[in-house]
């Protein structure tokens, strides 16, 4: 409750509303009325648009493997790696 | 009793090496002075809104204090006198007594830094005492952050740029909070305007403070 | 019991592919088909939190015990922390080009919780940086577990309070940190909890593997020495 002692007759929160953060969302989507356009898209919209963009849902999922199989490679690795050295360690090994 | 004078001694062994070169306040000082003249020179002389202001403010204390901070400990470590403070002082008490230190440098470094800002910048701040509260809270949030992180890297080989690394992603919260908070208070907005602000500055001071305390035994401790 | 959670992971994961492209799911205006997506990024996040909530835990009982084996599953937890961040970053980046900004050809737009989600990358990145500056293997282990634990204390305030705080487009302002309980059409529910499952138990299959692997090959350059 210390955090604001002042009375209600300080309150001039929009005096300059024009450096006011802004508080909704409104800053972020200045680009959304831009939908209307009837512009054909092109490049990267026209590969991923079509059929209720289906294929956003299908690049996602690609990177998600992508993700998991470079995993994979690096656990690849890491075994190589282990491998070669008991390769050095125990040359005489007969097993 | 016992403690407060432990803790006292370091702070005042730091302060009084410190007050004998004055490198560390002098180096900070001038860093924070120097990168603000050079962002208002690359600004131009066109009027700046408020959130560039404080955002500007506090990117340079975040930067001096990253870059200028941390360097007790490393000091310690390079002359031996870790091994003398770690056998006749408990790690609480030298966490205290840096962090007392840390919170003189960062404390000054954002006095000065705001000042001149307000000054270059023939800014009126509306609430002063809002962005006295910003400001002591951001310098307390930063001084328990660098406190510990500093302690961390001076057990690190490879020192390097490691402190900023380590420091810049974690104050990220801080940053935020105080940048809005000064915003709001430069603009003159009534204090329940920057309540959110305020909370999580609290929060997050107190948050770091006590995982710092807790966690300073280890770094400390061989 | 890791064999179990191996199949069961393989069965949910395919489950989720399949009823994921082929199930049923509600029309809305922006996200059309890409709603589905749900079923495949969100699980991302809930890996990521697993992997941070483990790491800190392990990083507190080595703190305790000085168990080098709990140093090893702090840092492959945190490791595939920052793998699930990374594929759930990349992904809401695709996702929000093509329903949010689509149009206007943006990738990034400072959303807060996009923007949050990547200084939690940066401080798993710190956590290596300071892993690799540390030479002593006990020294290394404390210093990396202090500072992942000073970085969890801070994260409630990067993942919950600041965003918000700040205005967003992402869903889930007010309750749980991606979605309310009432976004979640029911049909959609009978997908998405068996593919977080899925996406948990994948997370936890490849953490046991890294583990075992990092402890066969500690054990392997301690033994000729000793």
């Amino acid at each position: 409750m210390t955090l604001h002692p002042l009375s209600s007759s300080d309150a001039a929160p929009s005096l300059r509303p024009q450096q006011a953060r802004p508080d909704t969302a409104a800053a972020y989507d200045s680009t959304w009325t831009e939908q209307s356009d009837a512009r054909p898209p092109e490049g990267l919209e026209r590969v991923m648009l079509p059929d209720g963009k289906i294929y956003v849902v299908l690049a996602v999922v690609l990177i998600i493997w992508i993700g998991v199989v470079t995993m994979l490679f690096r656990t690849d690795r890491r075994i190589d790696a282990l491998e070669r050295r008991l390769d050095q360690d125990i040359p005489e090994d007969p097993a | 009793m016992d403690w407060l004078a432990g803790a006292w001694a370091v702070f005042r062994n730091d302060l009084r090496i410190e007050l004998r070169t004055r490198y560390a306040l002098n180096a900070l000082l001038l860093f924070a002075l120097g990168a603000l003249l050079l962002i208002l020179f690359a600004v131009g002389p066109q009027p700046i809104p408020t959130r560039v202001q404080s955002a500007f403010l506090w990117m340079v204390i975040l930067f001096a204090a990253a870059v200028g901070l941390g360097r007790s400990f490393v000091a310690e470590e390079r002359q031996g006198t870790a091994l003398l403070l770690r056998l006749n002082t408990r790690p609480s008490m030298v966490f205290a007594g840096k962090l007392l230190f840390n919170l003189v440098l960062v404390g000054s470094l954002g006095g000065v830094s705001t000042g001149a800002l307000l000054l270059l910048l023939d800014v009126s701040v509306a609430r002063p005492g809002l962005l006295a509260t910003a400001l002591g809270m951001g310098v307390l949030g930063l001084a328990v952050a660098t406190t510990l992180l500093g302690a961390l890297v001076a057990r690190a080989a490879r020192r390097g740029a490691l402190l900023p690394v380590l420091l810049l992603p974690l104050l990220t919260p801080l940053l935020v909070s105080s940048v809005s908070a000064t915003q709001k208070a430069i603009q003159g907005l009534p204090w329940t305007e920057a309540q959110d602000e305020l909370l999580t500055l609290v929060g997050f001071v107190g948050a770091t403070l006590s995982a710092a305390t807790l966690l300073f035994d280890y770094v400390w401790a061989d | 019991m890791y064999r179990s959670v191996r199949a069961l992971v393989v069965a949910l994961l395919s489950g989720a592919l399949v009823a994921g492209f082929l199930g049923q799911i509600p029309q809305l205006d922006i996200l059309e088909q890409s709603a589905r997506n749900l079923y495949f990024h969100v699980p991302m996040w809930f890996a990521l939190m697993m992997g941070t909530v483990i790491s800190a835990y392990h990083s507190f009982r080595y703190l305790q015990s000085g168990d080098r084996l709990r140093d090893i599953r702090a840092r492959e937890a945190a490791w595939l922390a920052l793998l699930f961040g990374l594929l759930g970053i990349v992904t809401g980046m695709v996702w929000a080009r093509f329903t949010w900004y689509v149009g206007s050809g943006k990738w990034w737009n400072f959303d807060p919780k996009q923007s949050m989600a990547a200084v939690l990358l940066l401080i798993y990145g710190g956590y290596f940086v300071l892993r690799d500056s540390v030479e002593d293997p006990d020294t290394r282990g404390r210093v990396a577990a202090v500072y992942n634990l000073f970085a969890v204390v801070t994260m409630p305030f990067l993942l919950y309070i600041l965003p918000r705080q700040l205005p967003s487009l992402h869903p889930g302002g007010e309750g749980s940190p991606a979605f309310t309980q009432t976004d979640l059409a029911p049909a959609m529910r009978w997908v998405f909890y068996p593919s977080v499952l899925g996406f948990l138990g994948l997370f936890w299959v490849l953490y046991t593997q890294r583990v075992r692997l990092s402890w066969i090959r500690k054990r392997l350059r301690r033994e000729p020495e000793l």
